[in-house]
């Protein structure tokens, strides 16, 4: 997996690349976002527009990204989630926990 | 494939690494392309067949390289059918449950393959090895 970090108006925009499924991605994503939290950046989107596929264990990934945000006084929001992935999430009902976009504009403005 | 009205048999053999996990599925976004399935049912299945590696990497082979997960296709008209088979001893199936906690980060695997096939069986072989079979039935496209 491939993350690319970018900023814009405020928001913290981290575009995953490649296919979601645990092991060292795992470790990547945490400490991206730590170092975000870190950084005092709490409002963060999750481009995964260019993820071909997720797993189980990639789900654990956002999951537990989604939590360690939340935790610490933040929001991760997700952006072009593809059908494909979508269709797991409706399964796994994250759906209901996930606030998902496909516009960045409106993922971006939701912060406010 | 070059004629598909009669079954096509594909095996293949990937070490316990998760880099591997990406192969069953182009072969199943190769092969399938050529029967009359949706691209929705090939997703579904590939996740799935995903899902099932994923399971026998981890808790069958215990992520150990040197030990192989062997999946087999068989690509009819009407049906692809993919088998799974580890080194391990199985695991309580019957007795699972799927997460309450929509947080908790592990536990959806068999919850995925449930929702996306038509059937989803499990057992363990004579010879020790655990199988997974996952059948998706093809509905022809409009």
């Amino acid at each position: 997996m491939k993350i690319k970090e970018r900023k814009r108006d405020g928001v913290a925009i981290l575009e995953l690349g490649g296919k979601l499924m645990g092991g060292p991605d795992a470790i990547a994503f945490g400490d991206t976002l730590k170092t975000l939290i870190h950084e005092g950046s709490l409002n963060i989107i999750v481009d995964l527009g260019k993820v071909s596929w997720v797993n189980s264990t990639g789900l654990g990934i956002l999951i537990s990204g989604y939590s360690t945000v939340k935790k610490n006084g933040g929001e991760l929001k997700l952006l072009n989630v593809s059908d494909r992935i979508e269709s797991i999430f409706m399964v796994s009902k994250l759906h209901t926990v996930f606030v998902s976009f496909s516009d960045e504009d409106e993922a971006v403005q939701s912060f406010a | 494939m070059t004629d598909p009205a009669q079954s096509q048999h594909v095996e293949l053999r990937i070490p316990s690494q998760l880099l591997y996990l990406g192969v069953p599925d182009a072969i199943l976004m190769e092969l399938a392309g050529d029967l009359p399935a949706s691209q929705k049912e090939i997703d579904e299945l590939s996740t799935s067949a995903i899902e099932a590696c994923t399971n026998a990497m981890e808790h069958g082979n215990g992520m150990e390289a040197d030990r192989f997960v062997e999946i087999h296709f068989e690509f009819s008209p009407d049906r692809i059918d993919v088998t799974v088979l580890d080194n391990g001893c199985g695991f309580d199936h019957e007795g699972w449950r799927p997460p309450t906690d929509l947080l908790r980060e592990r536990g959806r695997g068999i919850t995925i393959m449930r929702e996306f096939t038509d059937e989803l069986l499990f057992d363990l072989l004579p010879d020790g090895r655990f199988r997974v079979r996952l059948r998706k039935n093809i509905a022809p496209a409009d």
